[in-house]
């Protein structure tokens, strides 16, 4: 009996990754039509008379005028929008892409996180691909947004804060629990030196504690790329009341 | 048994739930009931009412897990934000919990057949004062209880269980029973009043929203999150395997994610160790250098010793917090004399 439940488990389960392998690849297909049908009609929109040799308008500059159309139509903004990718393989086109978008959206903080530390680990690596993603696709306009990395360990504002500046952060783990159990030690080191007793400790301090060292504003909105249904020890504490979705990159969407 | 529905599985639920069990299955689920009020908006009748339901729903889920093999289950029933609703709301939710824990203080046989063992996590001097002694009384009652685990959060945030874990380490610094320097995840992870739980394998959210709204942020960093659009009174058997096959689809990933995160932490204990050695043998020494022997037999005592403060402080804390709920416990004793 119990190699027949066994059994039908595994059935169970191989439906599921066939049903989820289906999903993505009519993800796929849908998204490409979709981009197709845009491409034709977005010279109609802009009312483009003399279309290019091949008879659409470029990739890029569709892309660039796609970015700006979609800041326009959003109402509202996240203030800090996470990027955690539970993927096993980390393509850093994919999320240097999606950090540019953020930036043209007008999103004015943007972090990036796994929790096996590759981004922290290739922070300059992805820091290229961002300012290489930005100048293509954002053009002429790429001057306009200029973006500040957060070096790891450091706060410090170098640049004036301009219109459209936006932030990025490269987080990891330690960034979560460890960070929370440094103040904590702060916090013992005070009672143990008598510089603070048990009634000073509460949310509000451990609070304040936490925003002086690294002052990462809590996530309105994390967008989960991958698999993995968790948040992987991403930011515990400021994750109160972020809203997390499921997203699917698209593979090679962008060529 | 009021807390817990009596009623067997279908066939077809027996069959599935046999299915499920082949693969890997999760020890201790947490749940945030969500959706109550909205429920009792689309079926015409009272907030309280919605709330009722809410709790029978309640009842029937944890039957399930029992029937599904899963012996620990954690909910999110009053968030300290909640004191910002309604007077009316507010004392009816009381109302509803005075009568769900008086109810369970007579079925005391029943849950000892059953094995129950029902914690209460939270600020419970936000509560009532009755309401405190009917939770402590239910609680002291099947503290011996082990074969299953029903932990429900009340006058719960999760910041606040954090703040209060880190208040119970420097209560232990304060009281000479460790060092600051001793203060590490693991510690704080057994200082928090999830303490006597592993951490959930799955945390479940109904109603649609896709927030964790303060529940439980430290201990589901490595839990499968599951969010479902069904209102909590509609629940089903069916959304609960629906969830259960979403943890065994994550489970490989979250097993090496947990694996690394436990190899991290030890590392980083390793470190912090020999750090202290290293300034106790500088304060120690005289400018003399000290040789790699002796020094690894340092750092073999000082974790000994670490680990015996530790163990000692810990021991305090769980009396602690026993004599609290025996205290509150036999207040109500002598008030009902």
């Amino acid at each position: 009996m119990t190699i027949l439940y066994e059994m039908a488990w595994r059935f169970l389960h191989a439906l599921f990754y066939v049903q989820r392998a289906l999903v993505a690849w009519f993800r796929v297909h849908i998204w490409r039509w979709k981009r197709a049908v845009v491409g034709l009609l977005l010279p109609l929109a802009l009312g483009l008379h003399k279309p290019k040799k091949t008879g659409t308008i470029s990739k890029r500059t569709s892309r660039r005028v796609r970015c700006g159309a979609d800041g326009r139509t959003l109402e509202k903004l996240p203030l800090h929008l996470g990027l955690l990718i539970t993927e096993e393989e980390i393509h850093f086109t994919d999320v240097a892409n999606l950090v540019v978008w953020c930036m043209a959206v007008g999103i004015s903080y943007v972090s990036v996180y796994d929790n096996q530390g590759v981004f922290r680990r290739n922070n300059s690596r992805l820091m290229e691909e961002i300012l290489k993603q930005q100048q293509e696709l954002l053009g002429m306009d790429s001057s306009k947004y200029s973006v500040e990395f957060m070096k790891n360990g450091t706060d410090k504002q170098e640049h004036q804060v301009l219109s459209c500046q936006s932030v990025v952060k490269v987080l990891s783990p330690d960034d979560g629990r460890l960070s929370i159990v440094q103040a904590a030690q702060q916090l013992c080191r005070d009672v143990e030196q008598k510089e603070k007793t048990l009634k000073d400790i509460n949310v509000t301090v451990l609070d304040s504690l936490l925003r002086e060292s690294k002052n990462i504003p809590d996530p309105d909105l994390v967008l989960k790329f991958g698999p993995v249904e968790s948040t992987l020890g991403f930011l515990p504490w400021h994750i109160r009341l972020t809203e997390i979705m499921r997203c699917f990159i698209i593979d090679r969407c962008w060529d | 048994m009021s807390w817990i529905r009596e009623r067997e599985l279908s066939f077809l639920e027996r069959l599935t739930a046999n299915i499920l069990k082949a693969g890997p299955m999760p020890k201790h689920v947490a749940f945030i009931m969500d959706g109550n009020r909205r429920f009792a908006q689309k079926a015409h009748v009272q907030r309280q009412e919605g709330h009722s339901q809410g709790f029978e729903k309640l009842a029937e889920t944890l039957r399930w897990c029992l029937n599904l093999g899963i012996h620990e289950v954690t909910v999110y029933a009053f968030s300290i934000e909640n004191f910002k609703r309604s007077k009316e709301e507010v004392d009816g939710l009381m109302e509803l919990a005075r009568q769900k824990f008086s109810r369970l203080l007579t079925e005391q046989e029943n849950l000892e057949k059953h094995g129950v063992c029902i914690r209460v996590l939270g600020d419970l001097t936000l509560l009532p004062a009755d309401l405190q002694q009917l939770i402590a009384k239910s609680v002291v009652a099947t503290k011996a209880h082990n074969k299953c685990f029903l932990n429900v959060c009340f006058a719960y945030t999760s910041r606040y269980e954090i703040a209060s874990a880190v208040k119970e380490m420097a209560w232990g610094v304060e009281q000479g029973l460790i060092k600051s320097s001793d203060v590490s995840e693991v510690l704080l992870s057994e200082c928090l009043y999830s303490s006597n739980s592993p951490n959930p394998d799955l945390l479940i959210r109904t109603s649609g929203e896709v927030r964790l709204s303060d529940f439980l942020l430290w201990q589901t960093s490595y839990s499968c999150l599951v969010f479902q659009s069904v209102l909590w009174p509609e629940y089903s058997f069916w959304n609960l395997c629906e969830a259960v096959l979403q943890y065994q689809l994550s489970y490989q990933s979250l097993q090496k994610a947990r694996d690394l995160h436990r190899e991290g932490q030890a590392l980083q204990q390793m470190e912090e160790d020999r750090s202290c050695v290293a300034e106790l043998l500088q304060h120690r020494g005289n400018g003399k250098l000290v040789d790699s022997q002796s020094r690894q037999k340092e750092l073999l005592n000082y974790i000994a010793s670490r680990e015996e403060r530790v163990r000692c402080f810990l021991n305090a804390l769980q009396h602690k917090r026993d004599t609290f709920f025996s205290d509150l416990s036999s207040q109500a004793f002598i008030c009902y004399l």
